[in-house]
C-alpha cells in the first residue's frame, strides 16, 4: 500500500514538533521547532518541503546547531580543527583523540544558500579578491572575517595538489590573511602503470603503491599536528578505534541509502537523504550523535519500507543525482516533477565506504583518502556513477552544477556522455545557483522532461 | 471528438486542433506572445475554432506545452516541449531520429528511439547565443525585418565571422563590424553559422540521421543550410516548424482520451 506525498511545510512540522514536546515525547537538547533558525537568518527553511517524521526532525536541528556544538565545545576547553578539502579523511583522524573536535569551514559555501544570500557572506568574500567566478567555497572566507559562525579554529588543515585551483585560492587567501593552515598534499590519482606495485582502493580504484605512500606520509605530518595540538598520543590504536567508529556512521548510511534507494514507494525525500548523507563527512561536530540522528532515521525507513508506505507516490522515475545543490528547493522540485533518488555522488561517496580495519590505520585512512573520486580524472568519477547508478536501477541522471563550482570545465559533459555511452541512460544538466528562482522555469522544465522521457521509455 | 494543442513559447502562442479519431489537424493558428499568456492563448483558442466554425463543446481535451504552460489554466494538463516536438515531428516526419528545435529564447536537441518516443535530449536555455533572439538582436540592429533575415543571408558572399559567445558581445562585434563596413548580408549569414555551431556543441558525437529542424527558427530560410554545415549531415525542415509543438501537444492530448476511454483490464 502507498501512501500520497505527505511532505510538510515548516509551519506544519514545527506544529508537529510543539505537539511532541507538549507530549513529552524524548527529543534531543538540541531539537526544536525550526522557525528559530528562521530567526537566526535561516530564510531558506520558509520555501522547503520537509519529511513529517521525528526521525527527520531531528536530522534537520542536528544540521542546523552544528556552529552552536562547535562553541560550545570551544566554550568546555576542546581544541577545534577546521579540516579543509579532504572530505572525510582528517575528520576521522581528528575524533580519534578526545579532546579535539574536528569541522569542515568549507561547509560555509552553503550558509549564503540557507540564508538567500541575506547574510553577504559572498560580498564580504568580494571584497577580499574573491570574486562570483570563483567557488562558493570562498563563503569560507567571508566566514573568517565576519566570525559569525563557527569559531576560528584553532588548527586548519587544506589538502592541495589533486584539488580544484579555485579552492586552493581561497584557502591561500585565508591563509595570507593571517591563519596559517597546515597543507598537505594529495597526489593526482593516477592508473598504475604495467607491472607497477599497486593496490585496490576503497571504492575499486586501483592506484600504484608510491602514491598511497605518499598520502600515508602527508598524514602522519597531520597525525603528529593533532597529537601537538591535543597534548596526547595519537597512536595507532587510537586512530583504529577512530576508524571503527567513524565506519558505524559510513555502515549506518550504506545501509540507509541502500534502502531508501531501493524500497518503493521512495521512503524518505531527496532532501533529507542529501542532509543525511553530508553526515559521512564531518559528522555534524558531534561523531557519537550522527550516529544516534542516523540511527533513528534508518528505523524510520526501514519501518516504512516494510510497511511499503512512503512520501511519494509509487512509480516515481527513478533518478541517480551527482553534485550537491546550493538551492536545496530543487531536492523538492525532483519530487514534485514526478522524480526521486535512487542513488547520489554527492562529491564523496568515498567517504560512505567503509575504511579498512584489516590494514595498519595510517595505510587505511591513505588509501581511502586516495579513493576520493575528485582526486583522479573525470572519467574515474564517471566509473563509479555508473556503476552506483547501474547497482541502484537509475533510469536517468542529472548533473547539477553550481556556478562557479567548476571540479573539471568539462566534468558534467564528461560524465554525461560516458553514462550515456554506458548505461543509454537519458542525462540532463542542471545550473542549480544558491537563489534559483531566476530559473525555475528551466529547472522545472528540464526535470518534467526527463520524467515524461524515463516514463515513455518503460513503455517500450 | 477534437483535442487541442496550445504551445505558449515566448515569443508567440501557437494552437492546434486535431480530430482524435482521424488525427488530422482541423484548424491552427498562430498569434505574438505578450504578458497575460492565459488570455492571450484564450483568445487565439477562440479565434481558431471560429474560423474553423467549431464549438468549444467539441474540444474534449486540451493539452498546454512550451515556456508559459503553466499560466494556460484552461487546459487540463501540460506536457514538456520535449516530449510534445518529439511527438508533433514524428507526426510530420515518421522515420525522424534527430530533432534540433530552435525557438526564441531556447534550443533542443532530442534523441528519439525506435519508437518515436524522445530517448534522451539537451537544452541550451541559459544563453541567448544559439537561439532565436540573437537572430532578433541581429534585425534589429541592422534596422531589418526578422522575417526578412533569411533572404538578407541569401545574399551573402563571405559570412562574417562571429566569435562571441554571448549575443550582448556579439552585439558589440556586429558594430564593429558595420563600422568595417561589413555587408549586412554577409553578418546575418555569420550569426546564422555561429548559432549552428552552438548548437553542433550542443550535440556532441554524431547526430543520427534522418536530422529535422523544427521550432520557429527553422521558417528562416538558410538556417537550416547552416546547421547542415556545421552537423556535416543533412538537416530537413519539419513541415510548418513553428507549430509541430502544439501538433504534439494536441496529438497528446488525444492519447490521453484514447488511454483514458479504454476499459480497464
Amino acid at each position: 500500500m502507498s501512501s500520497p506525498v505527505k511532505r510538510l511545510t515548516m509551519e506544519e512540522l514545527d506544529r508537529l514538533c510543539r505537539a511532541r514536546q507538549a507530549a513529552g515525547a524524548a527529543m534531543a537538547a538540541y531539537e526544536g521547532p525550526l522557525a528559530r533558525h528562521v530567526e537566526d537568518g535561516d530564510r531558506r527553511l520558509l520555501r522547503l518541503q520537509y519529511d513529517d517524521s521525528p526521525a527527520a526532525l531531528r536530522l534537520w536541528n542536528f544540521l542546523l546547531t552544528e556552529e552552536d556544538r562547535l562553541h560550545e565545545a570551544r566554550a568546555a576547553g576542546r581544541k577545534i580543527v577546521g579540516t579543509m578539502k579532504d572530505l572525510g579523511t582528517v575528520p576521522v583522524m581528528a575524533y580519534s583523540l578526545p579532546n579535539l573536535v574536528a569541522f569542515y569551514p568549507d561547509g560555509a559555501w552553503w550558509t549564503p544558500c540557507v540564508m538567500e544570500l541575506g547574510e553577504g557572506l559572498f560580498a564580504l568574500a568580494q571584497s577580499l579578491g574573491l570574486g562570483e567566478a570563483m567557488c562558493p567555497v570562498r563563503a569560507m572566507a567571508g566566514a573568517f572575517v565576519n566570525r559569525a559562525h563557527f569559531p576560528i579554529p584553532d588548527m586548519l588543515t587544506c589538502s592541495v595538489g589533486a584539488t580544484c585551483d579555485d579552492f586552493s585560492a581561497v584557502a591561500q587567501r585565508l591563509e595570507s590573511l593571517g591563519y596559517p593552515v597546515l597543507w598537505w598534499e594529495m597526489p593526482s590519482r593516477r592508473p598504475p602503470d604495467p607491472g607497477e606495485p599497486a593496490v585496490t582502493l576503497p571504492g575499486g580504484f586501483r592506484a600504484p603503491e608510491s602514491q598511497v605512500a605518499l598520502v600515508r606520509s602527508e598524514l602522519e605530518r597531520i597525525r603528529a599536528a593533532l597529537a601537538n595540538l591535543a597534548g596526547l598520543p595519537l597512536g595507532d590504536a587510537e586512530l583504529a578505534a577512530g576508524i571503527r567508529e567513524a565506519n558505524r556512521v559510513r555502515a549506518i548510511l550504506r545501509r540507509l541509502r541502500h534502502m531508501a534507494y531501493t524500497a518503493e514507494p521512495c521512503p524518505m525525500p531527496a532532501l533529507e537523504m542529501l542532509i543525511a548523507e553530508m553526515l559521512a563527512i564531518h559528522f555534524c561536530s558531534d561523531r557519537a550523535e550522527s550516529v544516534g540522528v542516523l540511527a533513528e532515521l534508518l528505523d524510520e525507513v526501514r519501518r516504512r519500507a516494510n510497511e511499503k508506505t512512503g512520501v511519494l507516490a509509487a512509480g516515481a522515475a527513478r533518478v541517480f543525482w551527482v553534485n550537491p545543490v546550493a538551492d536545496l528547493r530543487a531536492m523538492n522540485l525532483l519530487e514534485d516533477c514526478g522524480g526521486r533518488l535512487c542513488g547520489t555522488e554527492f562529491l564523496f561517496c568515498h567517504a560512505i565506504d567503509a575504511i579498512p580495519e584489516d590494514l595498519p590505520p595510517m595505510e587505511a585512512l591513505a588509501r581511502t583518502a586516495l579513493a576520493d573520486p575528485m582526486a583522479g580524472p573525470s572519467a574515474d568519477r564517471a566509473a563509479r556513477i555508473v556503476r552506483d547508478a547501474r547497482a541502484f536501477g537509475a533510469e536517468a541522471v542529472a548533473i547539477s552544477r553550481i556556478p562557479g563550482a567548476s571540479h573539471c570545465a568539462t566534468e558534467g559533459a564528461v560524465i554525461g556522455q560516458i553514462v550515456r555511452d554506458q548505461l543509454d541512460l537519458p542525462v540532463v544538466e542542471l545550473e542549480v545557483p544558491p537563489v534559483a528562482d531566476p530559473l525555475w522555469p528551466t529547472l522545472k522544465t528540464r526535470l518534467e522532461a526527463l520524467v515524461e522521457t524515463v516514463l515513455e521509455r518503460r513503455k517500450r | 471528438m477534437i483535442s487541442a494543442g496550445i504551445d505558449g513559447g515566448s515569443r508567440a502562442i501557437k494552437v492546434v486542433l486535431v480530430d482524435c479519431a482521424t488525427c488530422k489537424v482541423l484548424a491552427s493558428g498562430v498569434r505574438d506572445q505578450g504578458v497575460h499568456h492565459d488570455r492571450l492563448a484564450r483568445e487565439l483558442l477562440a479565434d481558431v475554432m471560429k474560423k474553423a466554425r467549431l464549438t468549444r463543446r467539441k474540444i474534449v481535451r486540451t493539452v498546454a506545452t512550451g515556456y508559459t504552460r503553466n499560466s494556460i489554466t484552461f487546459a487540463d494538463t501540460t506536457v514538456t516541449e520535449i516530449t510534445c516536438h518529439a511527438a508533433g515531428v514524428r507526426y510530420a516526419v515518421p522515420d525522424a531520429a534527430t530533432i534540433i528545435e530552435i525557438g526564441g529564447q531556447d534550443s533542443k536537441l532530442l534523441r528519439l528511439g525506435p519508437d518515436g518516443t524522445v530517448h534522451d535530449f539537451a537544452m541550451n536555455d541559459r544563453c541567448a547565443a544559439g537561439t532565436g533572439r540573437f537572430l532578433e538582436v541581429v534585425a534589429s540592429r541592422l534596422g531589418v525585418g526578422f522575417e526578412d533575415l533569411g533572404n538578407l543571408a541569401r545574399r551573402a558572399k563571405s559570412p562574417a565571422p562571429i566569435s562571441s559567445m554571448c549575443v550582448v558581445f556579439a552585439e558589440t562585434e556586429i558594430i564593429g563590424l558595420l563600422a568595417c563596413d561589413a555587408k549586412p548580408a554577409d553578418i546575418v549569414a555569420g550569426v546564422q553559422n555561429s548559432i549552428a555551431s552552438r548548437v553542433a556543441a550542443m550535440i556532441g558525437r554524431g547526430a543520427r540521421p534522418p536530422v529535422i529542424f523544427t521550432g520557429g527558427v527553422a521558417l528562416i530560410p538558410g538556417m537550416a543550410d547552416a546547421l547542415r554545415r556545421a552537423l556535416k549531415v543533412p538537416v530537413r525542415i519539419a513541415p510548418r516548424p513553428q507549430m509541430t509543438g502544439a501538433l504534439g501537444a494536441a496529438l497528446l492530448a488525444c492519447r490521453q482520451c484514447e488511454t483514458a476511454a479504454r476499459p480497464a483490464r
